[in-house]
């Protein structure tokens, strides 16, 4: 018997097909030489050492990867970095004021909304764009609009109170 | 609103938001996956693609020619390395690529380093093998499985069983099965492995540093010194993180063959055969009972998945034997080898199983006898455990029950099926009884005070989500009369004082206890310092007769008459001090106790379409006897975690075995379903009872206990609304159409 | 993922002519099943081409009809007010299916065209997959089957088509809109798609070098309701399985039109004619509903792992009948 996984012996492509990327990542401008196949999670994680965007998929199940592109939530690990080019991207990282964390942040650890914090980034950076898309209005609607973003360790009640009192405090206003 | 109604010992910090959530809300906690170190490679595994056979020849060819790739082991060249420790959970996992058998489809064949992870990845896909496929057993209860027989030496047996069955006035028997589940934390394995000549420096998402510390030096034939283990945060581990898994040691022997660190994160379908599961079983009941509820018999037996070359350890029916006064019990637990990937402990191993047959056989029971079901287990409850007759060291069963069935409303329900309805919604209450045995082991922990009056304390114990950072800074606060802020606790460091896994719901007792004891000598320390001092105010006093306020050392109720740690290191020119503590499982008959665990009683209300079959939960009420409480916001969050966790193991969670080739066919995050936000109703949790009477701390932990319950309060809340009886977890709407 | 190579393309008809000159060239729209596919080496595409720039974003009303941009997003056209005000079922089905992250990026051309989620077909390492490796086998087919199809399924491949949209625009006549390398076409969504039992390895009548640019949505009478109920194991973020896109126009409680389409079920969106034909001219009670999905469902074909289906869509679709008629009885 004889495995299938794969049918090639070898690969008769070039070694490695590049691009120059020019990515905006919370402002600021990075140019990047990558191989085209880099998603827009591995080159903020493992070429901008912006690990905050978590990997906890890479299939687009998740939510941990959740950034913002143009002001919309999309997930990271199906983005090809080259696709976001030109785009703002807005990270965990670029989500903290000047003046201190964002709201959502604060509500996050005031309501323990998270355990091992591992999703949290993609918890608050979904969670600061459901409040700008003006879906914080119930808890059903949260949970709803929240429910691409999985916890395992369960603190969903925690991460639903949080952002119905970083709502109530007109946290939206916020902004980015 | 959770609350604490019982307030009879104060409570330690209540309610303190966890230190390390500033790090956690902006994303700059360091996960495993988030380390990296100049000039590291990346791994790529293989896996098998049969679950049973050998590998006739490997073909590495292709993906040693393709772009990047530095080099590529497989149990053909792989040096050969030593098998990890004997722990309480068993044997460590065997090496591996130390031969050809393939004993699970997913079985790491083949390990691919290359300079990028995209390099990497592409050349693992160009390995192949040629394998001499046999026939695999997948079924748990083919007959051709192999059988461990009381692996563990826990089966039970007391009083005459088959007599008091014959004479039982009512009687019950009962088939359950509970499906494999998978951990599945959000953040993936990662391990990123350094070598300098013999030395290894090793960052691995892990729930036990030490653990891995001595099955990588036993592994290399180096001494553990030479090993240092990082994890400051895990990602969640539920279990998965309690074994030093092979990928590890692949990590770590590539980086040493290669000479180079090398960096290996799992992907998410990897992490369904690498990391372990929750084992599938099947448990068949027996009880006997007097026609007015009193328990006679209880015959508890499992068959329990296993994979061919690991131990797990879980004893479906054990707890069986003291959850309830009868005085005829059988419980016995069987192991069937087949060829799946290792199971390992699960959030309430063994329990989150076997509780759900009891609890489920309990509600049957109570039907049959036309009986409440609180009013069935209230009949049944026991003080004493028993196994010894010695009395449990803290169990408030009783409070739970009475608390929760108030809070809940159950006074309301109508217990007839199919009696409660909202439009297309049947609806259903439900309860089942809760408990996680006490489990403890040897912790170790050091306390410094520094000369700026700030402590320090330290142990290699992990932060898995439970709030081991910050219940323990707590407690260190306490009991050196610090404020919070002045106390910093630090973990995941296999050079610090020897910790127990984060696992049974252990380590805040455990470790608690050892930092308490490193606390305490390490004010007696100053003390002593303090007392030998002319000029202080301690001098002659008892070092047994001060407390701490406020970072001042003074006698007991006389905070006027204290010396601060300031001072006293001033004094001696010392720029700190330090105490090492320790502490050990206690022994129930020194004590005179049996050591209780944590118990608890949870309702539930579901939803059932009548037609549909959609199953929704509605509420949940959980009162967990949870012992002292450290930390009531962290405490809840662990309540409310093993709830979300047992609802999606009642609903959803289901490992899919290929029936022909073993493979797992569900082993992504779109196939294999866990709880969404939507799936969780608002959440009630209380906390009753008291300090457990065993330990310094009085802590019982409540990481495991959370999870205990739910499936059985669900399951048996389904039979109120629809009057079907399910007794197969997961419970999806195909089984109530 | 294999490497490969990446172009932008700027306007519609260099995407074409790019599509055309490399045979095994894909497109690149929002990502979310091409980079999925390719993540798991089911798809290995030598050239990507981005088309996500191309100016087809739009939504506008164009006399009685809807005219969607194949870029424009799953989000985008849920908030669309013409959607919101006459097309609820559209709605609804674009809000039950993923997240919103997903939704962000999925495009509705992409939608269209998404893969199958079975896990057969999505693993390469499984040798026996006809929608891969044409003449090789179904191991869905045999094996652990759940989230697999019963309408247009057979032996040879049990491949859901997962999307909750097409359903919706099955039911409700659209028409797709295709630029080719020579000519533009227009092709009703109900020819778009191939049934599994006719073709595992091809889903849709689209050629290579050919981009679907636009969708057009008929908007239905003002008379009518309809609306789109998904029943899955999870309260949100599922696949379905079962759900019914159910448009209908009642007058004094007689049923003159219907529209039916059923999701979780079909090897393509199903649009369920037989269902249509009971219920047209009959009075809108739950024994026609009943009989309606009796008819859906009639040549069901089910693997052990599936037969709950049938029951399931059958009970869905009388239940969305009920809800958008508000006729119980």
């Amino acid at each position: 018997m004889t495995d299938v996984a794969s049918r090639r012996d070898v690969d008769e492509r070039p070694a490695i097909t590049e691009r120059v990327v020019t990515l905006t990542v919370n402002g600021r401008p990075h140019t990047l030489r990558l191989d085209t196949r880099v998603t827009l999670l591995d080159a903020l994680r493992d070429r901008l050492g912006l690990v905050g965007t978590k990997k906890g998929c890479d299939q687009g199940a998740c939510g941990a990867c959740t950034v913002h592109l143009d002001g919309r939530r999309v997930l990271a690990c199906l983005t090809l970095a080259a696709q976001a080019e030109g785009r703002a991207i807005t990270t965990i990282e670029g989500v903290s004021g000047a003046d201190g964390q964002h709201p959502v942040q604060q509500a996050f650890m005031e309501h323990d909304g998270f355990q091992c914090g591992f999703c949290t980034p993609g918890q608050i950076m979904s969670a600061v764009a459901l409040m700008a898309e003006g879906r914080a209005g119930s808890d059903a609607e949260i949970r709803e609009f929240m429910s691409g973003n999985l916890c395992r360790c369960g603190a969903y009640p925690n991460i639903v109170a949080a952002i119905r009192e970083a709502a109530s405090q007109g946290g939206h206003d916020a902004g980015l | 609103m959770s609350t604490v109604e019982s307030r009879r010992r104060p409570l330690v910090g209540a309610g303190v938001n966890r230190v390390d959530g500033p790090r956690k809300v902006t994303g700059t906690a360091p996960y495993p996956m988030d380390f990296s170190v100049p000039g590291q490679a990346y791994g790529a595994l293989v896996q098998s693609t049969i679950a049973a056979g050998r590998i006739v020849r490997m073909h590495t060819e292709a993906a040693e020619r393709a772009p990047g790739v530095i080099g590529v082991l497989t149990h053909e060249n792989a040096p050969r390395v030593g098998t990890g420790p004997v722990t309480v959970l068993g044997a460590s996992p065997p090496a591996p690529l130390r031969n050809d058998r393939i004993v699970h489809h997913g079985q790491h064949i083949a390990f691919v380093v290359a300079e990028t992870p995209e390099q990497a990845g592409a050349a693992a896909r160009l390995v192949r093998a040629d394998y001499e496929a046999t026939e695999p057993l997948l079924d748990l209860q083919d007959p051709r499985a192999e059988h461990l027989v009381d692996p563990w030496g826990m089966d039970t047996s007391r009083g005459d069983t088959a007599a008091a069955m014959a004479s039982a006035e009512v009687t019950l028997r009962a088939t359950y099965t509970t499906a494999d589940n998978t951990h599945n934390p959000l953040g993936l394995f990662a391990t990123l492995a350094a070598w300098e000549g013999d030395t290894l420096t090793v960052h691995d998402t892990s729930q036990w540093p030490s653990m891995v510390r001595t099955s990588l030096a036993m592994a290399f034939g180096i001494p553990e010194s030479s090993v240092r283990v990082l994890v400051p945060y895990v990602g969640g581990g539920f279990g998965a993180g309690l074994r030093a898994w092979p990928h590890v040691i692949l990590t770590a022997m590539a980086a040493r063959v290669l000479r180079r660190p090398v960096k290996l994160v799992l992907t998410r379908p990897q992490m369904f055969t690498s990391v372990g599961h929750r084992p599938s079983g099947v448990q068949w009941l027996r009880v006997g009972a007097t026609r007015d509820g009193e328990l006679l018999v209880l015959n508890h037996r499992s068959l329990i998945s296993l994979s061919m070359e690991d131990n797990d350890y879980e004893p479906f029916a054990s707890a069986t034997a003291f959850a309830y006064r009868c005085p005829n019990v059988i419980t016995q637990d069987r192991q069937a080898r087949i060829n799946i990937a290792v199971p390992t402990s699960m959030r309430a191993p063994a329990e989150a199983q076997g509780n759900f047959a009891l609890e489920s056989a309990l509600d049957e029971l109570a039907y049959t006898l036309g009986m409440d079901p609180v009013e069935l287990r209230l009949r049944n409850h026991t003080d004493v455990d028993p196994r010894n007759g010695l009395p449990w060291s803290g169990k408030a069963l009783l409070e739970c029950y009475e608390v929760g069935a108030r809070r809940f409303g159950w006074s309301r329900r109508n217990p007839r099926p199919r009696s409660m309805r909202d439009g297309n919604w049947l609806v259903g209450y439900g309860m089942a009884s809760a408990l996680f045995p006490y489990f403890a082991q040897p912790c170790a922990a050091q306390a410094t005070v520094r000369g700026d009056g700030s402590a320090l304390v330290r142990s290699a114990a992990t932060d898995i989500g439970t709030g081991t950072y910050t219940v323990m800074a707590q407690l260190a606060a306490e009991e050196l009369g610090l404020p919070l802020d002045m106390v910093r606790f630090d973990l995941g460091d296999s050079d610090m004082p020897n910790s127990m896994m984060a696992g049974g719901s252990g380590l805040t007792g455990a470790l608690g206890n050892a930092v308490h004891d490193a606390c305490r000598r390490l004010v007696r320390s100053f003390t002593e310092l303090a007392w030998a001092s002319p000029e202080s105010p301690l001098r002659g006093v008892p070092p047994d007769d001060v407390q701490c306020t406020g970072g001042t050392i003074h006698p007991v109720g006389r905070p006027d008459l204290g010396e601060s740690y300031v001072e006293i290191l001033a004094r001696h020119e010392l720029s700190e001090l330090t105490a090492n503590g320790k502490s050990s499982p206690p022994v129930p008959e020194e004590l005179g106790m049996s050591l209780a665990g944590a118990y608890g009683a949870k309702f539930v209300e579901v939803r059932v379409d009548a037609d549909l079959g959609l199953l929704r939960v509605a509420r949940v009420v959980s009162v967990i006897d949870g012992g002292r409480i450290l930390n009531e916001k962290t405490a809840r969050s662990q309540i409310i975690g093993g709830t979300v966790g047992g609802i999606g193991m009642t609903l959803f969670e289901d490992t899919v075995t290929d029936p022909h080739t073993g493979r797992i066919a569900n082993a992504t995050f779109g196939d294999y379903l866990v709880a969404v936000n939507a799936d969780v109703p608002e959440l009630d949790v209380v906390f009753v009872g008291e300090p457990d009477r065993g330990t310094a701390t009085g802590t019982k932990g409540v990481g495991e206990v959370g999870l205990v319950g739910i499936a059985p309060a669900i399951a048996n809340a389904v039979y109120h609304a629809t009057g079907k009886r399910i007794r197969q977890l997961p419970i999806t709407l195909d089984a109530l159409l | 993922m294999r490497a490969f190579d990446y172009v932008r393309a700027t306007d519609t008809r260099e995407a074409v002519r790019l599509l055309a000159e490399d045979p095994a060239a894909s497109c690149l729209a929002g990502g979310t099943t091409q980079l999925d596919l390719m993540k798991d080496g089911v798809l290995e595409p030598p050239r990507l081409i981005d088309i996500t720039r191309l100016p087809l974003h739009g939504i506008e009303r164009r006399g009685a009809a809807l005219h969607v941009g194949a870029l424009a997003t799953m989000e985008e056209l849920a908030a669309d007010a013409t959607v919101a005000a006459r097309l609820p079922m559209v709605r609804e089905s674009l809000l039950r299916g993923a997240s919103v992250q997903l939704r962000n990026m999925a495009t509705i051309g992409g939608n269209l065209l998404q893969r199958t989620r079975c896990r057969y077909f999505r693993d390469p390492t499984v040798p026996e997959c006809n929608k891969r490796t044409p003449g090789s086998g179904c191991a869905a087919a045999q094996g652990a089957a759940r989230m697999h199809a019963v309408l247009g399924a057979s032996e040879r491949c049990i491949a859901l088509h997962a999307s909750d949209l097409a359903v919706a625009l099955v039911a409700l006549d659209a028409v797709v809109h295709i630029q080719g390398p020579a000519e533009a076409r227009t092709v009703p969504l109900t020819e778009f798609y191939l049934t599994a039992d006719e073709s595992p390895q091809r889903e849709n009548v689209l050629e290579h070098a050919e981009l679907i640019t636009a969708v057009e949505i008929p908007l239905p009478s003002a008379a009518a309701r309809s609306g789109y109920l998904k029943v899955r194991d999870r309260a949100s973020y599922e696949f379905a399985l079962a759900s019914a896109a159910v448009l209908l126009v009642l007058e004094d409680g007689m049923i003159r039109q219907a529209r039916v389409g059923l999701g979780g079920v079909g090897t393509k969106p199903w649009r369920a004619y037989e269902s249509e034909h009971v219920l047209t001219g009959a009075s809108a009670t739950t024994a026609t509903f009943r009989e309606a999905a009796d008819a859906a469902l009639r040549d069901a074909w089910t693997v052990p792992g599936t037969a709950f289906k049938v029951p399931l869509a059958r009970r869905t679709l009388v239940r969305e009948l009920q809800t958008v008629s508000e006729v119980t009885a």
